[in-house]
């Protein structure tokens, strides 16, 4: 077929015209790790893991990215066991169950002492973590809403930019904190946001762009963020809304392939992505909470996580995530 | 309308356009046929949303989006072709690089004008102390957006469409002592009459998939396209079968606006070189003429300027003391090169082949593939190239430019058909008499009649699709593209890890590419084909 033919003949063109590293010649084993792609960029966690796992592992690290975390599972999902995949790096909270249901991860195989959270989870370890949070300009609005309710209540012009949950992450997330502080009353709770969401993007990066270009008065967004722009920007007017319902976590997971070839190498990775040297690298590349203690190599800035947490089980999330997203949607219509 | 005697006979012309066309709806179905077989031991899922509602409302959103976008093109070209002034050279490539730059920029430069902190509202604090309140999120910030983008695109296609009347003609014209209604109706319009119905189906099609705008300036889930509920059965659900049954249905309803525009009887217009308008419009027409302009340029230019404005500050040297601009740079040019000369090679088969046969229907069936590609949904591509490069037992990441290569082609060649097919098919009919009694071969018509006649046209094209290939991402979200980054990429990059600075600097960069791109090349290769003839 021509068009085929095309596609291929130009791949081959491409390969000659684009060398890649796809083979080290000297022939040591690889590691191959999916992930989303900020998490492999150059200011991402990514080349400093890669860097310091190399140094004691005598194998290379190969990063394949994909657009977020949830396109990385449908990408093994469709390359089944012929995956070259070793490692997912990324997935979260919310996704976690739906990638244990394909059967293609195995046990971890850590024992994990010592995490700041409960953990019994046998196929994924977590390597951070975040609350899902309304973040605000301190100096524009001095007195923010502490609770969904006093949001609610507040005249209609103050605005907030919230995310699609059926294209990002937070957005979804949005919709878990809300049926988990209010269970049945949630699409109450949607209908009274109604008239203060300014938008809902496509993706985090649409909405926080939005907020910080003064758009709206508080965008759907981390607990972390404002410790981003206080570090790396010095800059310390952002802070997020201590809701007084609690906070949703959302737990950045890694797990190994059943169809590794390298599993020896990828439970070693694990285990090193939890080891106080790559977790000291996370806070200021990945803009999240490490899992273990760091003591003093966290920066000041990122506080105290909140107090009051929210839970949500993997089988309650399977069950109704649907008709969540369906109920938000219909109350914002 | 068309007496086919007078038209050259060119099998090999048809031949080969119809081998382009065949190819391309090969590899949309081929892409279709590879999701739906992986998705085979599933079953659909019923949809999340009303469809027919969604199609209701889609429809209506792209088709406000089609008819405004055409009706301020028009007058837009009409004032452009009339007025000469300092810049004009610029303001057009402002315009024409509004398309090209990704849309999702194109809305945070609204924004940064008409938005809740824009240049408007601070200056009417200033002036009034009370802020306007400007209700830009909703549908009218939708049209907002498209009519942005696609109005200035429609007037750049239709001012190559009235600069290219003959001198004569105008001559002629003027000594009529045309009024400068009658100068419209009977000189402009016919030029302009055989284009609309291409702009129309590729503004309709850019409108009803429009995805991250109409989720932006959208204001909730009330202003929604396909697109959206696409992707959702895609990313969220997973339900590959339901995905593909939503995009035949969007594939469909795109195809009857396509099959409708491909369907248009060809123009015979008169093409020539221009020489410098020496016939003004008098008295209300030129007032009209200049307030179009002015509106357009606040309406139009102050959007990319403010783009301009707030990417090009100090931030720019930091992005640029980076290696990886260098090298994202490196990408896109050689993808824009590359998917730039094969648009070309892909929308002279076409138009060429098109115009050469007086059959509707295989005009039609030439015609209409080239649109199908804008019809298929984004995910949908990008996920169905992902399966075709594996099942071809090809490695994703080493096939990746490869793939972006093709699919930007593929994605401007629409656009390079609107601006292509109306001359080429206007030029055969108009002097296909002439070719037969000089006994033209098929190159030699090419080479001594068609393309002198075409070679503004042509840059416009390069300048078009290598600016397209310069904006968009393509459909490597699935193809792990860790050393492989264009600028778009590397401009996400940075947006979603908190560096809206340095994503507003590669905007900007990427902006002064394109309106570079456009001011130049038209000029290029008018000045190559100068100095051939």
């Amino acid at each position: 077929m021509y068009s085929f033919n095309r596609f291929a003949l130009a791949a081959v063109i491409c390969a000659l015209a684009f060398p890649t590293l796809a083979q080290d010649k000297e022939a040591k084993p690889v590691l191959d790790i999916y992930t989303y792609d900020s998490f492999a960029a150059e200011w991402g966690p990514g080349p400093q893991l890669k860097a310091g796992f190399e140094k004691t592992c005598g194998c290379t690290v190969n990063f394949t990215t994909a657009e977020d975390a949830i396109s990385t599972l449908r990408k093994v999902q469709l390359e089944g066991a012929a995956t070259k995949a070793d490692v997912v790096v990324g997935l979260d909270t919310a996704t976690s169950g739906e990638a244990r249901a394909t059967g293609l991860f195995a046990p971890h195989g850590q024992q994990l002492n010592g995490l700041v959270l409960p953990w019994t989870d046998v196929e994924f370890v977590p390597f951070d973590y975040g609350y899902f949070a309304y973040v605000y300009n301190k100096e524009k609005t001095p007195n923010p809403p502490t609770s969904f309710e006093e949001l609610i209540a507040l005249p209609a012009s103050f605005k907030i930019v919230i995310e699609d949950p059926r294209s990002s992450t937070p957005g979804l997330g949005n919709v878990f904190w809300i049926a988990a502080a209010y269970g049945d009353r949630a699409p109450e709770i949607w209908k009274g946001l109604k008239p203060h969401v300014l938008t809902m993007t496509r993706g985090w990066s649409e909405a926080y762009g939005l907020f910080l270009d003064g758009q709206a008065d508080m965008v759907l967004s981390y607990t972390t963020s404002p410790a981003y722009h206080a570090i790396a920007e010095h800059d310390d007017k952002y802070a997020y809304a201590r809701f007084t319902e609690g906070f949703i976590p959302q737990v950045e997971v890694a797990g190994l392939l059943k169809s590794s070839d390298q599993a020896e190498l990828g439970q070693k990775f694990l285990a090193y992505l939890v080891s106080p040297e790559a977790q000291k690298v996370i806070p200021t590349t990945n803009w999240m909470y490490p899992v273990i203690d760091i003591g003093a190599d966290l920066p000041a800035a990122f506080g105290t996580p909140p107090g009051k947490v929210l839970a949500l089980d993997e089988a309650s999330i399977a069950a109704n995530s649907r008709a969540w997203v369906d109920a938000a949607l219909a109350a914002l219509q | 309308m068309t007496n086919p005697r007078i038209l050259p006979d060119r099998p090999l012309r048809t031949l080969s356009g119809a081998a382009v066309a065949l190819a391309i709806a090969a590899l949309v179905a081929m892409v279709l046929w590879a999701i739906f077989t992986t998705a085979s031991d599933s079953t659909a899922q019923p949809p999340r949303v009303d469809v027919w509602h969604l199609v209701a409302m889609t429809t209506i959103q792209a088709g406000l989006s089609t008819v405004l976008s055409l009706l301020v093109g028009v007058a837009l070209a009409w004032a452009l072709n009339r007025l000469r002034f300092p810049g004009r050279d610029l303001v057009v490539g402002l315009f024409a690089s509004a398309i090209v730059t990704p849309g999702l920029i194109v809305a945070f430069g609204l924004l940064a004008v008409w938005g809740r902190a824009g240049w408007i509202n601070q200056a009417a604090l200033a002036l009034t102390g009370h802020p306007l309140e400007i209700p830009l999120f909703g549908l009218g910030g939708i049209l907002a957006a498209h009519v942005i983008l696609d109005a200035s695109f429609a007037a750049r296609i239709l001012l190559a469409r009235l600069d290219a009347i003959p001198a004569a003609r105008l001559k002629t014209g003027q000594s009529l002592a045309l009024t400068a209604w009658q100068r419209f109706t009977v000189i402009d319009w016919p030029m302009l009459r055989g284009s609309l119905p291409g702009l129309a189906a590729i503004i309709f099609l850019l409108a009803f998939t429009s995805f991250p705008i109409v989720l932006l300036l959208g204001g909730g889930p009330a202003n929604q396209t396909m697109e959206v509920a696409i992707y959702s059965a895609v990313r969220l659900d997973f339900d590959l079968k339901g995905a593909v049954q939503l995009a035949l249905v969007q594939i469909a309803i795109c195809s009857a606006v396509i099959v409708a525009a491909a369907a248009f009887a060809p123009i015979s217009a008169a093409t020539g070189a221009s020489t410098e308008p020496r016939w003004r419009d008098r008295g209300p027409a030129r007032l009209l003429q200049r307030g179009v302009l002015v509106a357009s340029v606040l309406g139009f230019g102050l959007p990319l300027l403010a783009i301009l404005v707030n990417g090009l500050g100090p931030g720019v040297l930091d992005v640029m003391a980076r290696g990886s601009f260098w090298s994202a740079l490196g990408s896109s040019l050689l993808i824009g090169t590359g998917s730039a000369l094969l648009t070309l090679l892909l929308a002279l088969g076409i138009g060429l082949g098109r115009a050469a046969t007086p059959r509707p229907s295989l005009r039609t069936g030439i015609g209409a593939p080239a649109y199908a590609y804008l019809a298929v949904p984004a995910v949908v591509l990008s996920l169905g190239a992902f399966l075709l490069v594996r099942n071809a037992g090809l490695v994703p990441e080493t096939a990746a430019p490869a793939v972006v290569l093709c699919a930007n082609a593929l994605l401007s060649l629409p656009f390079a058909l609107a601006t292509l097919a109306p001359p080429l098919d206007a030029i055969v009919r108009q002097r296909g008499r002439l070719i037969r009694s000089l006994g033209l071969g098929g190159w030699q018509q090419f080479q001594a009649v068609e393309w002198p006649l075409i070679s503004r046209d042509v840059g416009v094209v390069l300048a078009l699709s290598f600016c397209f290939s310069l904006g968009d991402l393509g459909v490597i979200a699935l193809f792990g593209t860790q050393d492989f980054v264009t600028l778009p990429l590397l401009m996400y990059r940075a947006l979603g890890a908190y560096r809206t600075n340095d994503a507003a600097a590669i905007a900007a960069l990427m902006l002064v590419i394109t309106i570079a791109a456009f001011v130049l090349l038209p000029k290029l290769v008018g000045r190559l084909t100068d100095a051939a003839s």
